[in-house]
């Protein structure tokens, strides 16, 4: 009974079992989907760059002359500030005591002028009465020389102490215009990116490696679009561009050419390492965004498309196996 | 007739036994050998099942299989980004990274940096969490078999605590955080698997000039994938495969440069020689055991054609009996073990493979037992 009916039974479960572990074993799940769909090229041919937004005026990294510490700050981040308006102002207590000092020291010079003045003038006098007299015989001629050179000297002492009033005008001035310049103000009409630099901070006169305050005009704003080498000759400044926002595709703007950069440069890699070799050169285009409408901010990323009329020569790309053996007589 | 074949059969119960044992323990060593060896070659290209969004791979010309990773220019992704029928690519990090455990051991794990808008290649089945949430700092997310085994932190008493979505792990001296537990196929050196985003991933990786492994690209509807893939190689110079492709070159790899098929294949022809040695020649003496009867169904006035006939029913009888049965012990065996490391993969090629080499064993112990039948004598039977 057993093994009449049981192992054949047995065997055709088997079957069925495995004809259901195959079923089970050959179905594939589905990937995973993208959590923001990619942008996709708008044109037939395209040439793909990596864009990062940037002020009309280009990101300018505010600097002082003088170093300092910030007493006063006059904007905040955002502020929209006109051509010369003040951005913030350094400790300027050195230069007031300077410029007491330097008035005081006028004063003295002006007083000197007058002191000088004086006696000039008595001297003047002396020399002239001597001159004066009648009878030659009353004043030995020794004298008469001694009252000449001394109303000459005074002379010429009246005009040093009044190069000395110029002298203090020019350097209490000179504390003026500091005075002045301890106040950064905007190069040009724009808005303030960032800012770095708060109260009771040192600022350095030169170069940071943070800007002090980050301004540029921001309408409308540009894209800088690095474009690799080896495809830069497909960039066309007429050919329409489109650039993508990141993280949301439905985000797109029209771009207009503004110009190359001439200069192709390294580069820059995120990593950030000083010691990075370059990596490839890439070409700068430089487009407007032509819709300011939209939630776009200097700094941030895009994916921008650029129309390329120019087919991909077949030609021109060297064929794999060739490049392999150049590859090889290298090594 | 056919009602005699059978209970000529079933009733030599230790002959029947033994054939159908040996014929199934025959279809059990060639399907489970093949279908873990079938396992293993897919857990090599594990990676492109779990990735399966985008239809084309760019990579170095010279990459010989998957975990051959030879990096590339960062530009390189937005240059395939460029060619003629490409909708997108995004850059696709993987590599191999040390992670320091609590209890300061180290453990190699598989890192995927994905493209850090989309997230384009991520984990096909998020257990906890959501794949959005690497968007955090610092975030990772591990897959399951990674965090409840070698990731896991081991207690004094040996218990193992999984790791959970929270806890922090060192990633080459980087602080890493879970955000998420994941399922993917298992790897085959069977690391954890870590997944991070692209430019984390390059922090998290070892300096190096390039750190591109792959770029990952989908074709526009209607492009055909091998003109694409031309159209990519000439552009840029780099190696483009699609899918199916990359997988093939995998698999030709470790075809070529590892020992794996040659052993299970040695398995294979041995459970093929052991069910021709066992179940033939079992069949071959149970013929000649039944000689007799045959001999008398002969001098009956059965022709030749009929005997021949009881005898490949019998064969076919054994035959599918013991297929099935080994084929089902198999399919048994790799579900028990479906959970464990043992990689198991039955595909309908594997149990047509194992059907056609019990049928070959059966037959040729038929033929062997009909060459007797067709010259018996039927005075044989009056002999003793």
């Amino acid at each position: 009974m057993i093994t009449k009916y049981l192992l054949p039974i047995l065997a055709v479960l088997g079957i069925g079992f495995a004809v259901f572990t195959v079923i089970k074993g050959s179905k594939t799940i589905p990937p995973a989907l993208p959590v923001v769909k990619p942008a996709i090229p708008p044109f037939k041919s395209s040439v793909a760059g990596a864009g990062i937004v940037e002020a009309n005026t280009e990101n300018i990294s505010v600097g002082t002359l003088i170093p300092g510490v910030v007493t006063e700050i006059y904007v905040s981040i955002g502020s929209k500030v006109k051509a010369h308006d003040p951005l913030f102002k350094l400790d300027d207590r050195d230069l007031w005591a300077q410029l007491a000092v330097r008035r005081a020291a006028l004063r003295v010079a002006m007083a000197s002028v007058r002191v000088a003045k004086e006696s000039l003038a008595d001297l003047k006098n002396q020399f002239a009465l001597a001159e004066s007299l009648s009878d030659k015989r009353a004043m030995s001629i020794e004298e008469l020389d001694k009252r000449r050179y001394a109303a000459l000297v005074a002379e010429a002492k009246l005009a040093q102490v009044r190069a000395d009033v110029s002298s203090s005008k020019a350097q209490v001035k000179e504390t003026l215009t500091n005075l002045d310049r301890i106040i950064v103000r905007a190069p040009r009409d724009g808005e303030i990116l960032q800012l770095k630099i708060h109260l009771g901070e040192f600022a350095p006169a030169g170069i940071t490696q943070t800007p002090l305050v980050l301004f540029g005009n921001v309408k409308p704003l540009n894209i800088r679009v690095d474009v690799d080498e080896n495809d830069a000759w497909r960039v066309d400044a007429s050919a329409p561009a489109v650039a993508f926002l990141r993280g949301n595709r439905e985000i797109k703007t029209p771009l207009k050419f503004v110009r190359f950069e001439p200069y192709v440069i390294p580069k820059k890699s995120l990593t950030g390492d000083s010691t990075e070799r370059v990596d490839t050169r890439v070409l700068q285009v430089i487009y407007s965004i032509e819709r300011s409408d939209l939630p776009i901010y200097a700094g941030q990323q895009m994916d921008v498309f650029i129309e390329s009329s120019e087919p991909i020569p077949a030609s021109g790309a060297i064929p794999q196996t060739k490049q392999t053996e150049t590859d090889e007589v290298k090594s | 007739m056919n009602f005699i074949a059978l209970k000529m059969l079933v009733g030599n119960r230790a002959r029947y036994l033994s054939i159908v044992i040996g014929l199934t323990f025959a279809s059990l060593l060639i399907t489970q050998q093949s279908a873990i060896f079938m396992g293993l070659m897919t857990r090599t290209f594990g990676f492109l099942t779990d990735t399966a969004l985008p239809d084309i791979w760019v990579m170095d010309p010279k990459v010989q299989y998957i975990d051959d990773i030879k990096p590339l220019k960062e530009t390189e992704s937005i240059r395939v980004r460029s060619v003629e029928g490409v909708a997108w690519a995004v850059p696709l990090y993987k590599g191999l990274l040390k992670a320091r455990l609590s209890n300061g051991t180290f453990q190699t794990c598989n890192v995927i940096g994905l493209d850090d808008e989309t997230l384009i290649g991520g984990p096909p089945r998020m257990l906890q969490g959501k794949l959005s949430e690497l968007r955090r700092s610092d975030a990772i997310i591990v897959n399951d078999i990674g965090a409840a085994g070698k990731l896991a932190t081991v207690l004094p008493d040996g218990r193992r605590v999984p790791l959970k979505i929270g806890d922090t792990m060192e990633l080459n001296d980087h602080r890493a955080v879970v955000v998420g537990i994941c399922q993917v196929q298992r790897t085959f050196q069977s690391q954890p698997v870590v997944y991070t985003t692209y430019s984390r991933a390059t922090v998290f990786a070892p300096r190096e000039r390039k750190l591109l492994s792959f770029v990952a690209a989908k074709a526009k509807p209607g492009q055909d994938f091998h003109t694409l893939c031309q159209r990519i190689c000439k552009t840029t110079g780099l190696a483009a495969y699609t899918k199916d492709e990359f997988k093939k070159l995998t698999i030709r790899y470790y075809m070529k440069y590892t020992g794996i098929p040659v052993n299970f294949g040695t398995t294979v022809v041995l459970g093929f020689i052991v069910g021709i040695a066992i179940a033939g020649q079992t069949f071959f003496s149970f013929t000649l055991d039944n000689l007799r009867y045959f001999g008398t169904l002969k001098a009956m006035g059965a022709t030749d054609r009929v005997l021949l006939q009881m005898i490949l029913l019998q064969a076919a009888l054994v035959g599918s009996i013991g297929y099935g049965l080994g084929v089902g012990t198999a399919s048994a065996l790799g579900t028990l073990l479906g959970r464990t490391e043992l990689s198991f993969l039955l595909t309908w090629q594997l149990l047509l493979v194992s059907a056609s080499a019990v049928m070959v064993i059966c037959a040729v112990s038929a033929i062997l037992s009909m060459r007797k039948v067709i010259r018996l004598e039927p005075a044989v039977v009056f002999q003793s």
